[in-house]
């Protein structure tokens, strides 16, 4: 070939490819319609989701392994795998019964002991589960269809400990697959839910691949979070990774993706500009800011420099730095609980709309503060923590205090903040974080909020009066009970500074036009998603 | 030759054996907890501590050390603590992405560096030569990921010529394989080509003033053949030898276009190991990468002699 007509082969195929002479196959163009792609808000590293409690296992999990309860939009445990349930009436024994035709992906039926086993390995690392053992005197298996628990005293919050979708939620695996030991990972992804895992396309890092179980037997009622028909309307849905926004962002214009669950708010602007994408709230129970002291360690084991710095905190200089001017996505929090659920109150929360400077200097001069150094741990690879970091520094400077900001990483916090020597030792004075909102309903999965010292989250506050109130919550025989309790527990939590809440955030969500049935909640439903 | 390759090959094996012990070291006192980013955010401290002992995280220094070095000896090179897949498997997974992607960019960027530096040698001190000395000046000031957006922002979103992200492997298919490598290959190779096309041309100035030239020139040789044939081949050493020294810069630029491209390639599963302290991902690779950077160098070694006859082992 001489290059003249090399030349012209080139020029040829080229002008081919722009013209979409080569057409992909018409194959991949049938299955692109069935085939819903998805950007999750990070990697699936691991697909165990009681052996790692991070909420994108939890999301994956929820579509390949089913539950025996699932909570709805208004809070409430339904029925899922569960035909019937029963207490004794001294409510020491429950009786539950599972729906009949239930089979795993490997054509075995769910019998009742691949719940209990389920239960067993569940009970081990969920922290609701973790008070059911402590209580309990037997879970066993009655016939294939039925299992009793007995308990020493009664547990009224049985069905939400099983319904609840924070991580980790009790799924129901093969009893082969459940005898693994909950402090390690199992190797099997068998579940009974709507879409079976691909393991053989499963790219840590880079895809997940579901496809849809045909034995799956949804119920008859409308979906409504975890909870009623989870009808799968695609028969594959792909997990995009990407570690990018703006490639996500990208792809998502260019409909190379279907529906982005978490996109940057900076980039928020642009796709709602875009003809062919919606944009809405992703999960309506958004985010809790939050940064923890150690109440080990000076200055923060002296509740008045705590209280300081509570008072000097307005609450919008930290949500501005995270969401930017949208008014839309954020709102002062004066408490712990999330707004716009049944638990969300004020009580007690004047401190936390006091924006005093005054005020908190005025404390810290009473408190005794002699300018230790408050060694600020601050993970810079997370947009929201630096963010809090920054605003932080500003403000304990403000005060007068004297700020050792360490700059680091996710992983480096993660380590560092159970270290409970010194802060000049190793140890430290601060970190951010924040907490799901669909954490912070309630005291039952809320770890942030307990205050049982050496057993509390980092930081180790000892507060019995909230430890009281969390008691008397899961022991509230109605909901007025429940919301005294929650009265007490964040009254406590305010005056006491378990943590400070830098307010309450929302995130977007945004989908092509051509998918539909996508709603809010805590985590991204599928089921009901179609694509034309 | 034989007796210089086998010497050469035996030399790695110190160099990979202080590479394992470095990077074992390192990721050892280097702050960071994989159990803690298992266990999540609810995790009690305790629950920290069992993962870490079940993971074997709790024990001495050289135990670890004496049983992972045991196991590469045996080729194995270990398991990710997070996904619970051999490393072997995950490197395996990631090699094709980022091979073809270094492939394509190598092949771009000396197409594209070698004749520009070659012109800009002939034409020295003219515009074409300005010309080309500024694009060089260019790629190695504009990072890689500025010239990604840009040339993802027009080439995929503009003109909907190419995709945004992934890839597709070449068993599907030439022009889906090389569609998805256009652009990250071009911004890769942006720099690339900057470093070569310097090289070449600061050589060429020099080869193009000695006295053999001269002779060609008078001898009516034509300006083509005087080039490519007679000064380039001359010239070629030191361009080998940034090429070689240019596969570290390689490297280092596919973690960021592979980010970037969403490719999911060897780059970003050392990025994400890293910021998740998966260890024996992290060690398994950068033994690898380190064992390719030695094997480049040898293979760079022995093209001298192709090019070079004077050149013996």
């Amino acid at each position: 070939m001489d290059r003249r007509t090399f030349l012209k082969s080139a020029a040829g195929a080229g002008t081919l490819a722009a013209t979409g002479g080569i057409a992909m196959p018409a194959l991949s163009q049938g299955a692109a319609a069935k085939t819903l792609r998805f950007v999750p808000q990070a990697n699936l590293a691991n697909f165990d989701p009681i052996w790692g409690t991070q909420y994108v296992v939890r999301n994956a999990a929820a579509l390949v392994w089913d539950t025996l309860y699932g909570i709805d939009e208004k809070f409430q445990p339904q029925r899922q795998m569960v035909e019937s349930e029963e207490v004794s009436s001294d409510g020491l024994t429950w009786t539950f019964k599972l729906r009949p035709g239930l089979k795993f992906h490997d054509g075995e039926p769910v019998l009742a002991k691949d719940v209990v086993q389920s239960l067993i390995r569940w009970s081990a690392r969920d922290p609701m589960g973790l008070m059911i053992r402590g209580i309990q005197n037997e879970i066993v298996a009655v016939d294939d269809r039925t299992w009793k628990w007995s308990l020493k005293q009664p547990y009224p919050k049985m069905l939400l400990a099983l319904a609840k979708n924070n991580a980790p939620c009790s799924f129901i695996m093969p009893e082969r697959i459940a005898k693994t030991d909950p402090f390690t990972q199992i190797t099997e992804y068998i579940g009974s839910g709507p879409m079976k895992f691909a393991r053989s396309e499963w790219v840590p890092g880079a895809k997940a691949v579901f496809e849809k179980f045909a034995d799956y037997v949804p119920r008859s009622e409308p979906a409504s979070w975890l909870a009623g028909g989870k009808k799968m309307l695609v028969d594959r849905i792909e997990w995009v990774i990407m570690p990018d926004p703006a490639t996500a962002a990208a792809a998502l214009q260019n409909g190379e993706v279907d529906w982005w669950e978490t996109p940057l708010a900076d980039l928020v602007p642009v796709l709602k500009k875009h003809k062919d994408i919606n944009v809405d709230i992703g999960d309506p129970l958004g985010n809790i800011g939050a940064f923890r002291m150690n109440h080990l360690f000076p200055p923060f084991n002296n509740l008045k420099v705590r209280q300081a710095v509570m008072t000097a905190l307005n609450q919008e200089d930290y949500m501005r730095s995270i969401v930017g001017d949208d008014d839309k996505l954020w709102k002062p929090l004066p408490g712990f609980f999330t707004p716009g659920t049944p638990g969300y109150t004020e009580a007690g929360g004047e401190m936390m709309k006091m924006k005093n400077v005054a005020a908190a200097k005025k404390l810290l001069a009473e408190s005794g503060y002699k300018g230790e150094p408050v060694v600020c741990v601050v993970a810079q690879d997370m947009s929201a923590t630096k963010s809090m970091g920054d605003v932080t520094a500003e403000l304990l400077k403000s005060i007068g205090m004297n700020v050792d900001f360490v700059a680091t990483d996710w992983g480096t916090v993660g380590a560092r903040r159970a270290q409970k020597t010194p802060p000049g030792q190793g140890g430290w004075s601060m970190f951010h974080t924040w907490h799901a909102g669909a954490d912070c309903i309630n005291p039952a999965s809320y770890t942030a909020i307990r205050a049982n010292g050496d057993k509390a989250w980092f930081g180790w506050p000892d507060v019995p009066s909230v430890e009281t109130g969390v008691t008397d919550w899961f022991s509230a025989k109605d909901e007025a009970q429940e919301k005294s309790a929650i009265d007490a527990i964040n009254k406590a939590a305010v005056e006491n500074v378990v943590y400070v809440p830098t307010g309450f955030y929302l995130g977007y969500q945004a989908w092509r036009k051509n998918v539909s049935g996508v709603v809010s909640g805590p985590l991204p439903f599928s089921w009901g998603v179609s694509k034309a | 030759m034989l007796a210089f390759v086998i010497r050469r090959i035996i030399t790695t094996i110190p160099v990979m054996a202080f590479v394992a012990l470095f990077v074992f070291s390192l990721l050892y006192i280097a702050p960071g907890d994989p159990a803690a980013v298992i266990a999540g955010d609810q995790a009690s401290p305790a629950d920290v501590e069992r993962i870490r002992a079940s993971l074997g995280l709790d024990r001495a220094y050289l135990v670890r050390f004496g049983e992972w070095l045991f196991r590469v000896l045996q080729g194995d090179l270990g398991t990710s603590i997070f996904t619970s897949l051999p490393v072997t498997q995950l490197i395996g997974q990631r090699i094709e992405p980022t091979l073809s992607l270094m492939v394509l960019t190598l092949i771009f960027a000396i197409v594209i560096a070698v004749p520009m530096g070659v012109i800009a040698a002939w034409k020295a001190g003219t515009w074409i030569d300005k010309f080309a000395m500024a694009f060089a000046v260019l790629g190695f000031s504009v990072p890689v990921f500025v010239v990604g957006y840009l040339l993802a922002y027009t080439f995929a979103l503009k003109l909907d010529w190419l995709p945004v992200q992934g890839y597709t492997p070449l068993s599907q298919g030439f022009w889906p394989w090389l569609r998805n490598l256009i652009l990250p290959a071009v911004t890769l190779g942006f720099v690339y080509i900057a470093l070569i096309a310097r090289i070449t041309r600061a050589t060429m100035l020099e080869v193009l003033q000695q006295d053999y030239i001269r002779t060609a020139r008078s001898k009516g040789l034509g300006q083509r053949s005087i080039l490519f044939l007679h000064a380039l081949k001359n010239a070629a050493v030191p361009v080998i030898t940034i090429i070689g020294i240019g596969i570290a810069l390689l490297i280092g630029g596919a973690v960021v276009t592979e980010s970037v491209f969403a490719i999911p390639g060897l780059g970003r599963l050392t990025v994400d190991a890293i910021l998740r302290r998966d260890y024996p991902v992290i060690q398994g690779v950068v033994l690898m990468f380190s064992f390719v950077y030695v094997l480049v160098n040898l293979l760079i070694d022995l093209a001298y002699t192709l090019v070079d006859p004077r050149i013996r082992y």
